[in-house]
């Protein structure tokens, strides 16, 4: 009995062995769907801690504050700081987690005068005074991965490592800085990372400038004393650190998690009363460069799961298809081994043991390849949000679920058209009558105008309608990568790059202290340059219809219409606001009224540094990826108290930014950086996604290969048949081309719908508060899509050509008639 | 009356080379095989009258020899050139039917003088109604039984007006009423058409609708004789 299952199964390895194209696709599909689920698997299960190393409250860690109270306006003395913290320690609610620490500091908006062989180099810049022994928003050196330590004397300071490399800076080397009050010398000390400045951009900016065109540094309480001239212990931030992490509402989730740090929060809003301060007070969930870090990391979580989830769909379909076929193609062989009157039982064992060799191989190289997958993708990660991910570790549970799933849908997938052969009557395998079937009705009338060569195409590629079925659908998933991307990145580049580029005519947004623009004007009307005032400040907060407080910007500029403002806004519906109504009128980006469900023409209440406010909405305004309110400059200015918070320039030949201005300014935006800033993230971001997209580009290319050529194999009966009657290749190509364009155009307008609603899904996912993720179907974008599959179904005519034209018509004359 | 000789072969061989030595299919073929004739080719299994048979039909090539097609050496070794020498000349009866199974019985008929650039309905009527399955015009090959297939086979086969028709154990998947069914069919529209009909076989039965018996043994010929069939055809 072993010895005639040993041959058996010896027979059927060689057997296999004949179709190594197949087995070799079978095999490889089993690699690409456990590599890519160990890959995502793993990168998303390191992700999740990602964060815990840099926040941890440990020597090693930088203990991210949980409370900030800052005021950007005022700066609080020693004194009132200190009477702030005992007056919150005094008055801390019972039952809330201890409060570990209450610390003042100065964080100051600045510049760097940063020479290179061009010149001198303005840099927009944030300087953090911290007192040496602080335990809490400390610059994070990790191992390996900084240098130096902490500045200690008034002359030292920290450079975040963000930008160490792009301004060639080093250990000693003197820098030199400004915070409107002039400048100072400071030799570097150290190089580390801060938990506050992950994403390098500006507050209030969703978009980090290119690397080197922001700087943060870290200075001692000593050293910012020196800077800025304040004496020592004043502080224009407090921060709390609570012992655990209390938590906090998160943004983009329905519910209200902020529950716990409600009653802290009010405890210190009467403290501060009491000492007569003002300021926001914010936890982790509403300090933005926090946030957006959570969100950006939930998000690439998220997204891992539903493309691994995609990726092994199609794998699984393609498996199956193939190792059926492959199975399938065995159906004469077992009738043979039955006729012979060997039972089932022994013709099954190699069925079942050759599954689990094949997806063994498969899933051993993909489970051997995923680690590197997985530092690929972190790596990748690791670049785009620069600092580096210590903990890397692949749960053992992901390599099992991976490869147990993927084991099962082999083992099905070959155990079951094989079982299904040895239950065929050998004499209707052999006899070929169980390959006689009806032809379609149906399909002759829809086809039988056509000239019969093309009807028969037709109706050969239809003639498995389930199969077909599941290839369009596996196209349409692999489209769903690679489209849905797509979609989603030109419709990001048309209305964010799109609108800065074309819509805006500034050079420079130069931010000023509330009703500080007058020195700035003056510097612009010596220069000749043309300048704006315009106010941009993110203080209005509302409640949207799921009862939650949402902030957003509020914008003022001076006119709407076109050459009113060097910040030219895209109207979608309604039209711009007039100044002076007697209920202020405003437009909102076409994000807040999606996502607040209000339209045009809607009079609503919001809250404007904590006054309420009503207005009518006018209009709606597409490209601004942050919640924006637009206001007419007069209207706001008259609501919140000041003109202005920035002024657009526009330089005229030879002009550009300078010291002077630097020093005048809390900040220098430049159009041009800002763009390639950009630019720069939309790649970065679309680089991960650009490698989903290629990999869904492969896979359609594998999916329609596979279809392809299992259909030209299953054909050899026809088109040998045809071949000895006399038809000529030419003759045949027009009868193959045919058929690849018609299922080349159907695969790819299911790609177009799976591509869309996979971007409305991905829109819908990746869209919070913070960012809005608007999709347009992009025709240019369908049409691709659809040539793509169309290019790969029309290339395997060439294939299928070829495999007519060396056809050994005598071998199959003898098959034909066996 | 003055009969032309359609083809003849000289001296063919065809060798393969396998692991256990040379096999001679074909050993030294002389052969002339004039219009309007009905040849029966017998032999027994491996006497190479499949390979004579593939060789005739230019699906296979000579190793050595001369074959000459109404005047003109026959194309060897070109798979294109073959495949036109076969269209334009060559109508095939397999032994499976092998009618394309998603097309009708009409449609097969039609598909392959589309093929040979020639659709003409009414004769592909006409043919059908020859082969007595008019009425089966527009049903699938799975819809009729096998003795209706081969008859749609042999009126596919002569379509496109074939000057040579061949068949490969046509009969042999049919009853022996069947058999003669489709063999006075094929006897008919040769006669009618004015088509020579090389026919390989095992059945000894069918040598009553051949005007000559041609047996192969071992890659040669061993008999060539014309049967009281051809006397008749003469006489007629």
């Amino acid at each position: 009995m072993f010895g005639s299952s040993n041959l058996l199964n010896k027979r059927l390895a060689r057997s296999l062995w004949g179709t190594k194209l197949r087995l070799s696709a079978v095999i490889g599909m089993i690699f690409v769907g456990v590599f890519a689920g160990i890959t995502f698997g793993g990168y998303s299960a390191n992700l999740g801690p990602m964060y815990d190393s840099i926040y941890e409250d440990s020597d090693s860690g930088s203990n991210l504050a949980d409370i900030w109270i800052d005021n950007e306006s005022s700066i609080w003395s020693a004194d009132q700081v200190q009477s702030l913290c005992s007056e919150i320690e005094s008055s801390w609610p019972e039952g809330a987690e201890p409060l570990d620490q209450c610390e003042g500091r100065i964080v100051m908006n600045g510049a760097m005068f940063h020479m290179t062989d061009s010149g001198q180099n303005v840099i927009n810049s944030v300087w953090h005074g911290i007192p040496h022994n602080s335990d809490v928003d400390k610059p994070w050196f990790p191992d390996g991965h900084s240098q130096g330590m902490p500045a200690e004397a008034e002359d030292e300071i920290v450079i975040d490592e963000h930008v160490r490399e792009a301004l060639s800076l080093s250990l000693q080397d003197v820098v030199t800085i400004g915070v409107g009050e002039g400048s100072m010398n400071f030799t570097i000390v150290g190089f580390a990372y801060h938990p506050l400045h992950i994403y390098m951009a500006p507050e209030g900016s969703l978009f980090p400038p290119e690397s080197g065109e922001f700087v943060v540094g870290y200075l001692s309480s000593s050293g910012m004393e020196r800077l800025t001239g304040l004496s020592q212990g004043s502080a224009n931030t407090i921060v709390l650190d609570i012992s655990g992490t209390p938590s906090f509402d998160l943004s983009d989730t329905e519910a209200y998690e902020g529950e716990e740090l409600d009653g802290v929060k009010e405890a210190i809003a009467s403290s501060m009363d009491e000492n007569g301060m003002d300021g926001r007070i914010r936890d982790r969930g509403q300090v933005e460069s926090v946030e957006l870090m959570r969100l950006d990391l939930e998000g690439t979580k998220t997204m891992a799961a539903p493309f691994t989830v995609l990726i092994q769909l199609i794998a699984a379909i393609t498996i199956a298809l193939s190792l059926q076929r492959l199975v399938q193609s065995q159906t004469r062989e077992i009738a043979i081994l039955r006729t012979l009157g060997l039972p089932r039982k022994s013709i099954m064992s190699g069925y079942l043991i050759a599954p689990l060799v094949i997806g063994g191989f498969g899933c051993l190289i993909g489970s051997i390849a995923g680690p590197y997958g997985m530092n690929g993708m972190l790596d990748f990660y690791e670049g785009i949000v620069g600092i580096p991910i210590i903990e890397r570790e692949i749960p053992s549970e992901i390599y099992l679920s991976t490869t147990g799933i993927t084991m099962s849908i082999v083992f099905i997938s070959g155990v079951y058209p094989a079982w299904k052969a040895t239950r065929i009557d050998p004499l209707e395998a052999l006899g070929g009558s169980s390959e006689m079937r009806v032809g379609s009705n149906y399909l002759q009338t829809l086809t039988g105008w056509m000239p019969t060569l093309l009807g028969l195409s037709v109706r050969s590629s239809l003639r498995k309608p389930a199969r077909l079925g599941m290839t369009f659908l596996a196209v349409g998933i692999s489209l769903m990568l690679a489209g849905s991307i797509q979609m989603m990145t030109v419709a990001l580049n048309d209305t964010i790059v799109g609108g800065l580029r074309e819509g805006q005519t500034w050079d420079a947004q130069v931010f000023v202290q509330p009703d500080g623009e007058s020195e700035v004007v003056e510097w612009a009307i010596d220069k000749g340059a043309s300048y704006e005032i315009v106010i941009e400040a993110p203080v209005g907060t509302l409640i949207d219809s799921s009862e939650l407080q949402r902030s957003f910007v509020l914008v003022g500029l001076g006119g709407y219409g076109d050459g009113e403002s060097m910040r030219q806004t895209e109207i979608i519906d309604g039209s711009e606001p007039a100044p002076n109504s007697v209920i202020t009128e405003v437009m909102m980006d076409e994000g807040s009224l999606q996502m607040t469900g209000w339209k045009v023409g809607d009079r609503q209440l919001v809250s404007i540094s904590g006054n309420e406010l009503e207005v009518d909405i006018v209009g709606s305004v597409r490209g601004e990826i942050s919640r924006t309110m637009f206001f007419h400059q007069t209207d706001l200015a008259g609501i919140i108290g000041f003109n202005a918070t920035a002024v657009y320039l526009e330089f005229p030949e030879g002009v550009s930014v300078d010291e002077e201005l630097g020093i005048l300014s809390s900040g220098i935006q430049e159009r041009e950086s800002l763009l390639r800033g950009i630019e720069s993230l939309l790649d970065q971001q679309t680089q991960v996604l650009g490698t989903i997209m290629v990999l869904g580009f492969i896979f359609t290319l594998a999916v329609m290969f596979n279809t392809m050529v299992m259909n030209l194999a299953e054909r050899d009966f026809e088109l040998a048949t045809l071949r000895v009657l006399g038809a000529s290749t030419g003759s045949l190509s027009v009868m193959l081309l045919f058929e690849s364009t018609i299922i080349g155009l159907i695969g790819g307008l299911f790609g177009v719908i799976f591509a869309f609603g996979g971007a409305l899904g991905l829109a819908a996912e990746f869209s919070t508060w913070q960012f809005y993720f608007p999709v347009v179907l992009v025709p240019n974008v369908a049409f691709q899509l659809i040539s793509v599959v169309l290019l790969i179904s029309v290339a395997m005519v060439p294939v299928g050509i070829f495999r007519i034209r060396n056809m050994d018509l005598v071998e199959k004359i003898k098959d034909l008639s066996q | 009356m003055y009969i032309m000789s359609l083809l003849s072969m000289t001296n063919v061989k065809r060798h393969y080379e396998t692991p256990a030595g040379t096999v001679k299919a074909l050993d030294g073929i002389n052969i002339q095989i004039d219009e309007g004739e009905r040849v029966l080719l017998l032999g027994p299994s491996g006497s190479g009258k499949t390979t004579l048979l593939n060789c005739l039909s230019a699906l296979d090539s000579p190793t050595d020899g001369s074959y000459s097609f109404m005047g003109s050496e026959v194309p060897r070794g070109n798979s294109e050139e073959m495949t036109s020498f076969r269209r334009e000349n060559i109508g095939y009866v397999f032994q499976f039917f092998n009618l394309l199974q998603d097309l009708t019985v009409m449609e097969n008929i039609s598909l392959i003088q589309e093929l040979a650039g020639n659709r003409d309905k009414s004769r592909a009527e006409e043919l059908l109604r020859l082969v007595g399955l008019h009425s089966e015009r527009d049903r699938f090959p799975g819809e009729i039984s096998g003795g209706q297939q081969q008859r749609v086979a042999i009126a596919r086969s002569i379509a496109k007006r074939p000057t040579l028709l061949l068949g490969d154990e046509l009969t042999g998947n049919l009853d022996t009423e069947t058999s003669d069914k489709v063999m006075q069919v094929l006897v008919e529209a040769c006669e009618k058409e004015n088509i020579t009909a090389v026919l390989v076989t095992h059945d000894e039965s069918l040598i009553v609708y051949a005007t000559r018996v041609i047996r192969i043994d071992s890659g040669r010929i061993v008999s060539d004789e014309k049967t009281v069939s051809s006397e008749k055809a003469t006489i007629s």
